[in-house]
């Protein structure tokens, strides 16, 4: 029918469009919150879940026709996403503006962990009750679902459309994205916008999770993360809170993904995404369709970091924590004990380097794993390719991390708020992506194994002392570092960033010097958490550092208080021990960590021991 | 429906329960009476239940609980109980050295089990090994597992043997000479990936295209324009059952109907019910097969499905084969970290319901020559392959 | 178009045989279909003040952006002390001595009064800052003289420190008392003081004031104008936007009257302030003879526009 030359390359765009169109379904959703409440919602993919299962339960339980378990998904997602707004959103209105995106995070363990524990964690078929036809094009075909799928995701827009245009509810939501104190004087309710509009995106993303459901026949509870990132990243290249702009963003990621298989292969795919991601963001930080540029309007009240007032340690306190930190070992020689604080001590060099770029410079990183696992594998790689000795290779690793990781984020320097997050998140996985497929230097998925182990003098340091005390002694003074470095110019210098770039702008504050300084300095902090990690596991791959664990680091700086070195600490502390505590609930221990993160980010968003 | 429910009630309740008991301090452990010879045998397992692998994990648990069911019932080891202590890891490596350190320090614990992935399991090997405590791996095939001492072992298929018989299948039985391949990106995939190519060019034939996936991939339509432009005859996935199934979906709906061979860790009931019919007449090779007509394959199909309701996978098999593996040594050489070790070198002829019967190579601390069985998905079920039978995708071919 | 226009700016200068301190030519910027400044030309001399004002939306804000670099004009130049500044980035102009504050205030919240104040100090870091001219050592260096200060740059900080307070104590004892507290926990009046003692501490040679007594009480309105008088007093030179037109007569060398971003009108305050084209496009149809009452500000409307 085409000529064969011509013939993949249809084929490529066909195929693309097609997952695209599954993109946006989720994307539209996205953006429409975000449009309102400038709130990047983690909780979306796992609303998604939810309407999968909702479905498969009409379906496959109570046989109920198509269109009616269409409604049931949709009002059962749309009540879902109004509790959301109501316990992530709502309380949390005076609180940093981290705080209610660390809220959706939390809801989406609840959700996801309830989900697995109700329908059990194996993948469930989820038929289709479509009719099977299909329409040949090119190579490939599309069917019913494909003809569905893209109904749903044009007529969800179309309607969006219309009721934003035509209704008073729908010019409400318009004004209080505009701007939402001025609507809230002129008498508009925000509250019932806010809901509303969650309810309604909350609806369209558990149709999406029933129809992808049915597309690909299957649901899982975890099926949620990877589909709520992939429309993180459609609607940010269509311009964030952009409707229109979300569902050509979707195409576009389909047809950047379709093309980058075509041309490096499947496992490039990601890779692909993730870098024409980034591209995107600093060519056009508002996205491809986004109007011209603008100043950003002064602001009225408030920052990006809310006022609070950090509790100070008492120094004797500090001191007397850190001696009694040393001295455990002797009183204390519960291996697992020690193992477990030793972990601690390691993330806590990872939430340390975080809490700089996040907490003290408000450069909120979502990609700081990617920090950990370039550590990690520069030190093996060193040790074991280059021959050098351990101890050496660590302090190397701290370095080559500092340098790459801060060349990495530079092109997001110009970028600001969410901007920084969502490109930070994509430099992490570009990390893992290029690990994964540069074989001749990293070993590709078979990963480092044998990886030496710190020793001197020949002693290896593998005993659980070593493991506690090792990594303790690092923090101690990595911590002493970056607490020196805060009372220093450079940290009222850094904080201004956080504080109002463009304010320190005009005082002579050159934004890319400090920001590569501070990411520099955390780079080395991390980078050698990662070396150390490395040389304690003996091997590690491609998923030794994933994405939760950025999350994780995340959690752990919000917990302690942002830019706030103690809390960074204590943060390691109470996220690597909880669930270590909760060991005994088994299955129920993630659904516990969850609730417990919810409720700290209620009552504490300032952090246990609040930002500085 | 009612299940939903009433999982929902558990739920609400285990979750008040979990919560008054961790204000009640650690559970009840030194409440038995303090008789060694009745206390016990305690093995501890690292693995999944929480997390993106916890359907694995899952998995594992259900092979565990019959396995313990059943050599309890028949008096235990030494005559004394045999237990599991079940420690959720995520499969996250900061929590499986942590699960070490505690297994090595609880002198209960006689050997270990797990972890699932290769990132996970191998970071804690070296605490293991240090210790003198076994960690053994029934579903690590990565192929310097074992490698890191004396205490590491594994009866996880060695690929070096699983692929040969894999390529022998897709070429000499089914006559593929143009194989396309289609694997999952992980250390497992990748090595299975070489030894498939290697062993296929053995034998006469030649993969003309080779597709790496990411484990979390969903949408292969883009891939399989790359394998249908390599012009294959026959299709080769190195796929997990979920992954596999999805493929095989997407590869008959892009019209590519040549023979597909997929590797053995398809084998699951999930397969053909993500799979539905697109998945009837997949071939695979399975060391375990439930139609299998030896006696302790009947025993465990039948006392399974009696239990759990549903037909036994993969991983719950190895599983319980595992924990019956340990068992017998055990019973052999004593509930010591040292003798398990050492019994796991000599175990003779172990009887398992994966390989028929077990035995290691002291020097690799792998299985020996496992055996397996070709089947072919038929009318929605797996069968023996019969050479010769008709074959639906082949004669579309 | 105007009477009181050109003519009479040389006479009113000071010091007329010097080059301007501050040259605008034909500066234009638009956004989207509106032209917030629209072929503007302004020059300033050394130790003069001039106020800008102007309706609402007249573009003064925007002039004072593209003045300081955060926006750039779309057609147009600027020099700054004879050099051709024009598309120059916000910290280098910094560096050059311009110090601006902002219409709503843009005070670091979570800082001190006095850290504040310091950051204005930013650029006279020299110590801590050596000026290495290189693109990887100058932040490295920084960042060594930061964590092992030698005495040098303990000398400096102590000196900015010393500094900071003095300037802080202009303000009597409004800001003195709360040199440790954030700034979020300031009253607004304070938050404009600190704003402004943050830019003294860049030792501007060119100050820019956006509006410094919005918000203010009419005594807080007195003493801020007392406080611009001896700024003035000392010889610095200062470019106002103000609303308040009674500190506008009594400050002011020189009044530049904007309107839809072009100038309408430029001259002595009592010039101005007869020019009827002025009145009709400011003032509407109130007389100007009620601008020396303190309630003048009443005159315009307090709720600004978002594109000014």
């Amino acid at each position: 029918m085409f000529p064969t030359s011509f013939g993949p390359w249809l084929d490529y765009t066909i195929n693309g469009l097609v997952i695209g169109n599954i993109y946006a379904l989720l994307a539209v959703g996205l953006a429409l919150i975000f449009g309102v409440s400038h709130l990047i919602n983690f909780a979306h993919g796992s609303v998604y879940m939810v309407g999968a299962y909702i479905g498969w339960l009409g379906i496959t339980k109570l046989n109920l026709p198509l269109p009616v378990t269409f409604a049931a998904v949709a009002v059962g997602c749309g009540l879902l996403g109004a509790v959301i707004e109501r316990v992530g959103l709502r309380p949390l209105r005076n609180a940093p503006r981290i705080a209610p995106l660390l809220a959706t995070i939390g809801l989406s363990v609840v959700l996801d962990q309830s989900a697995q524990l109700l329908f059990s964690p194996d993948p469930r078929a989820l038929p289709t009750q479509l009719p099977s036809w299909r329409i040949a094009i090119g190579g490939g075909s599309i069917g019913a679902l494909d003809l569905l799928i893209a109904g749903v995701g044009i007529g969800s827009a179309a309607l969006l459309y219309g009721f934003l245009r035509f209704t008073r509810l729908g010019w409400a939501v318009r004004a209080t994205a505009l701007d939402r104190d001025a609507a809230q004087q002129c008498g508009v309710d925000v509250d019932k916008v806010n809901r509303t509009v969650f309810a309604i995106a909350s609806a369209l993303g558990g149709v999406s999770g029933l129809l992808v459901g049915m597309y690909y026949n299957t649901i899982d509870p975890n099926m949620g993360f990877q589909a709520g990132l992939k429309g993180i990243v459609a609607q940010l290249i269509g311009g964030v809170g952009n409707v229109p702009g979300a569902i050509a963003g979707s195409l576009l990621l389909g047809l950047i993904e379709s093309y980058g298989i075509a041309l490096f292969g499947t496992s490039y795919r990601n890779l692909f995404a993730f870098v024409a991601l980034i591209l995107i963001l600093v060519l056009r930080p508002n996205g491809l369709f986004a109007k011209a540029r603008r100043l950003p309007p002064e602001p009225l009240t408030g920052t990006f970091i809310a006022p609070s007032r950090p509790l100070v340690l008492p120094g004797w306190l500090i001191g007397l924590l850190i001696v009694a930190a040393l001295a455990l070992p002797f009183a204390v020689q519960q291996p697992y004990l020690l193992q477990t604080l030793g972990n601690a001590w390691l993330y806590a060099l990872l939430a340390l380097s975080l809490t700089l770029v996040a907490g003290t410079v408000g450069q909120v990183s979502l990609g700081h794993a990617g920090l950990l696992a370039i550590g990690a594998y520069a030190s093996a790689l060193l040790a074991l390719d280059a021959g050098i000795p351990v101890l050496l290779a660590v302090p190397l690793a701290g370095v080559i991390a500092a340098a790459l990781g801060t060349a990495l984020v530079f092109p997001a320097f110009r970028l600001r708020g969410h901007y920084v997050s969502i490109a930070t998140l994509a430099v992490g996985e570009i990390v893992t992506l290029v690990i994964l497929n540069w074989e001749s230097l990293t070993r590709g998925p078979i990963g480092v194994t044998g990886v030496p182990p710190l020793s001197v003098a020949g002693t290896p340091l593998v005993s659980g002392q070593w493991v506690y005390w090792i990594p303790l002694v690092v923090l101690l003074v990595f911590a002493g570092v970056q607490t020196r470095l805060l009372s220093s110019h450079l940290g009222r210098t850094l904080r201004a960033i956080r504080e109002d770039d463009v304010a320190a702008r005009s005082y002579g504050v050159d934004l890319n010097r400090y920001k590569g300084l501070a990411f520099a300095v955390a780079g080395f902090v991390a980078g050698v958490g990662g070396a150390l990690m490395a040389h304690f596991y003996s091997y590690i791959n491609h998923e030794t550092f994933p994405a939760p664990v950025s999350m994780l680091a995340l959690t752990m700086v919000i917990l302690g208080g942002l830019g706030n070195v103690a809390g960074a600490v204590l943060g390691a502390v109470v996220l690597v021990g909880l669930p270590e505590l909760f060991r005994a609930a088994a299955e129920y221990r993630m659904l516990i960590y969850g609730v417990v993160l919810l409720l700290l980010i209620r009552f504490r968003p300032q952090g246990l021991l609040g930002t500085v | 429906m009612l299940d939903v429910i009433a999982r929902s009630a558990a739920l609400v309740a285990g979750t008040l329960a979990v919560l008054t008991a961790l204000g009640v301090a650690q559970p009840a452990r030194s409440q038995t009476a303090a008789d060694p010879t009745k206390e016990p045998v305690v093995i501890g397992v690292s693995g999944p239940l929480t997390g993106a692998y916890a359907q694995y994990g899952a998995q594992w648990q259900r092979g565990f609980d019959l396995a313990l069911e059943q050599v309890n019932a028949s008096g235990g080891v030494q005559g004394r109980p045999l237990r599991v202590q079940f420690e959720d890891s995520q499969s996250d490596p900061k929590q499986t050295v942590a699960i070490a350190r505690k297994f090595v320090a609880d002198s209960r614990i006689v050997a270990e089990l797990g972890d699932f992935t290769s990132a996970a399991s191998m970071a804690a090997s070296p605490i293991y090994q240090n210790a003198g405590l076994v960690q053994f791996g029934f579903t690590n095939s990565h192929p310097d597992f074992t490698k890191t001492g004396d205490f590491i072992w594994s009866n996880a298929l060695n690929q070096a043997e699983e692929m040969p018989v894999l390529a022998d299948y897709a070429v000499s039985a089914l006559g593929g000479k143009r194989i396309a391949l289609l694997f999952i990106n992980n250390d497992w995939g990748r090595t299975s990936k070489d030894l498939f190519t290697k062993a296929a060019k053995e034998r006469g034939a030649e993969v003309v295209g080779a597709e790496g996936y990411l484990a979390d991939e969903k949408d292969f339509r883009s891939a399989l324009v790359r394998v249908r432009d390599t012009k294959p005859d026959g299709i080769a996935l190195i796929s997990y059952y979920a992954d596999g199934a999805q493929i095989t979906r997407q590869l008959r709906e892009a019209g590519l109907s040549q023979p597909v061979v997929a590797a053995g860790s398809v084998y699951s009931p999930k397969f053909l019910e993500l799979g539905g019919a697109a998945v009837e007449g997949v071939h695979t090779t399975t060391p375990f097969f439930p139609g299998d007509p030896r006696p302790e394959v009947q025993t465990f199909v039948s006392a399974y499905t009696a239990k759990h309701g549903i037909d036994p996978d993969a991983y719950s098999s190895r599983a319980y084969d595992a924990l019956l593996l340990l068992a017998t040594v055990i019973r052999q050489s004593g509930p010591d970290r040292k003798a398990i070790r050492d019994g796991l070198a000599t175990v003779k002829d172990a009887p398992s319901v994966v390989y028929g019967t077990v035995r290691f190579d002291p020097q690799t601390r792998r299985v020996d020559k496992p055996f397996s069985t070709r089947l072919v998905v038929k009318n929605g079920a797996f069968a023996l392959w019969q050479p010769g039978s008709t074959d639906a995708a082949k004669a579309a071919n | 178009m105007t009477t009181a226009s050109t003519t009479s700016t040389p006479t009113s200068t000071p010091s007329a045989s010097v080059a301007p301190l501050l040259s605008i030519a034909g500066l234009v910027r638009r956004f989207g279909g509106l032209t917030a400044v629209n072929g503007l030309s302004l020059s300033l001399a050394d130790g003069e003040l001039v106020s800008v004002i102007g309706p609402n939306g007249a573009g003064k804000t925007t002039l004072f952006n593209l003045i300081t670099g955060l926006d750039t004009p779309d057609v147009g130049s600027v020099a700054f002390a004879g050099q051709d500044v024009t598309g120059f980035a916000a910290e280098r102009l910094a560096g050059l001595g311009l110090a601006r504050t902002f219409q709503h205030g843009r005070v670091f919240g979570n800082l001190s009064v006095l850290d504040n104040v310091l950051v204005g100090a930013h650029t006279r870091l020299r110590a801590v800052r050596p000026p290495l001219g290189l693109p990887l050592l100058g932040p490295l260096a920084e960042l060594g003289l930061a964590l092992l200060p030698p005495a040098a740059v303990r000398a400096e900080e102590e000196r900015l420190r010393a500094e900071a307070t003095e300037i802080i104590a202009l303000f009597g004892d409004r800001l003195t008392p709360r040199l440790d507290k954030p700034a979020h926990s300031l009253s607004y009046a304070n938050r404009r003081r600190v704003e402004i003692a943050r830019a003294l501490a860049l030792k501007p040679r060119l100050l820019l004031l956006d509006e410094p007594t919005a918000g203010m009480n009419p005594t807080e309105t007195a003493e801020m104008l007392e406080i611009i008088r001896g700024l003035k007093g000392r010889g610095l030179t200062i470019l106002l936007i103000e609303h308040k037109l009674d500190l506008v007569m009594q400050l002011s060398d020189r009044v530049v009257v904007m309107d839809h971003g072009a100038r309408i009108a430029e001259g002595l305050p009592s010039a101005v302030a007869t020019d009827p084209a002025v009145i009709e496009a400011y003032l509407g149809h109130k007389a100007v003879g009620a601008a020396n009452q303190d309630d003048a500000a009443a005159v315009v409307p307090t709720k600004r526009g978002i594109g000014e």
